[in-house]
């Protein structure tokens, strides 16, 4: 394979991850930052980097934990270069409203509302178990915490959404 | 054997979560039983809830709209703005000056495919249509026979690749969402020549391999493109 096969192969392979994994790393980036301009732009961000940075990725399969690592420090980059605050939680889902938007089904619309006011500090790991399937123990290894803690904040995540639906609550751990 | 504070303390962090132990606690407690089916159930709709619509994200991103309310342009407008644009690309194209690291990007993509430009046979609607589709663009008729079309990667963003077939020899085209323009750019490296022009929607990079009447081919291709609502 000469020089430019081998460039048009690289950038084939990267273009072909990047449409299969880009849906998931924009809702990640989306519910990560609750704001879709942001995550628009955090996952251009990470995609060029990946690209810079493609020859490091071992194994393909491997492909979508190492792009959400990239687009977890992207976001994180983002918000410390613009300070972003979140004043107001209703201002912020009538801004979204439209992505948050459900047709017929007032109980997934209800969820959705619930999942966006969720603390970051719950909301994230929540994210990367039902949306991502990580285990428990790539979540820590993702976010930087024992195992232990994250299993505390995917309870107390839950429990506080059973709670704003409505739902009986339970003991806290 | 565990108890059921226990038991909520794990299903409620890993309701999907299955082992002999809860699996034996489960049998002997119904509470808790229907505690872990009620969270089974609470996560296929976080699932759902989780799972947006992701173009919605990114209709908005491509409007680069600051507020909801402002979102979409109004399809007369991508129109009037196409053709003020259209019109201006004569006047203005002699003024540009190149930016290198844009030519340089543009150049250098073109340059690593060079075999794109060598094709004679048309590729099908469909496989043209699969390219242009999920951006919402279109190629009006009449601009030539496209012989290369794929989605590539471009400054880290997936962009449709088109060669065309003109009178004038064939002609790269790259429309570039991503990437605004104030002025046309220039370029010619390489032994190519092209033009990198303010599009409705970001820019589109036209390169061929003669500089002769790039302008007017830049006008044609320019004028082919539809880029959606």
């Amino acid at each position: 394979m000469n020089r430019d096969d081998g460039g048009t192969y690289r950038r084939r392979r990267f273009g072909a991850l990047c449409e299969s994994l880009r849906p998931d790393l924009l809702r990640f980036a989306f519910w990560l930052g609750r704001d879709r301009q942001l995550a628009e732009d955090v996952v251009q961000e990470a995609m060029l980097r990946a690209w810079k940075s493609f020859e490091s990725l071992e194994e393909e399969g491997k492909a979508k934990a190492w792009l959400l690592t990239i687009v977890r420090r992207e976001f994180a980059r983002s918000f410390e270069r613009k300070r972003l605050e979140v004043a107001d939680l209703d201002a912020l889902v009538a801004a979204e409203a439209d992505v948050l938007a459900v047709e017929q089904d007032a109980g997934l619309a209800e969820m959705r509302e619930a999942l966006f006011r969720l603390d970051d500090e719950y909301r994230e790991p929540l994210v990367l178990q039902v949306l991502m399937g990580y285990s428990t123990r790539e979540i820590a290894d993702q976010m930087g915490l024992q195992q232990g803690a994250v299993l505390t904040r995917l309870f107390r995540a839950r429990a506080r959404l059973r709670h704003e639906l409505g739902i009986a609550a339970e003991q806290s751990p | 054997m565990i108890n059921c504070l226990d038991f909520r303390r794990r299903v409620g962090a890993e309701p999907a979560a299955a082992d002999a132990e809860l699996e034996t606690h489960c049998r002997e407690c119904p509470a808790c039983a229907r505690y872990q089916h009620e969270l089974r159930a609470m996560d296929a709709l976080i699932a759902r809830a989780l799972a947006i619509d992701t173009t919605r994200i990114r209709r908005h991103a491509a409007a680069g709209a600051p507020a909801p309310a402002a979102r979409r342009q109004p399809r007369w407008l991508a129109l009037a703005a196409s053709l003020v644009i259209g019109l201006s690309i004569g006047l203005t194209l002699w003024i540009s000056s190149a930016r290198p690291s844009l030519a340089r990007e543009v150049i250098g993509h073109v340059a690593h495919e060079p075999a794109a430009m060598s094709g004679v046979v048309p590729i099908a609607p469909t496989a043209l249509a699969g390219v242009l589709d999920p951006d919402g663009t279109r190629l009006r008729p009449g601009l030539g026979d496209v012989t290369f079309a794929v989605r590539c990667v471009f400054e880290g963003r997936v962009v449709p690749h088109l060669v065309v077939r003109m009178p004038e020899g064939p002609v790269t085209v790259l429309l570039l969402r991503h990437r605004n323009v104030s002025a046309p750019v220039r370029l010619a490296e390489q032994g190519y020549a092209g033009v990198v022009l303010p599009a409705p929607r970001g820019s589109i990079a036209i390169v061929g391999q003669d500089r002769r009447d790039l302008d007017g081919v830049a006008r044609q291709v320019f004028e082919a493109v539809d880029w959606g609502a």
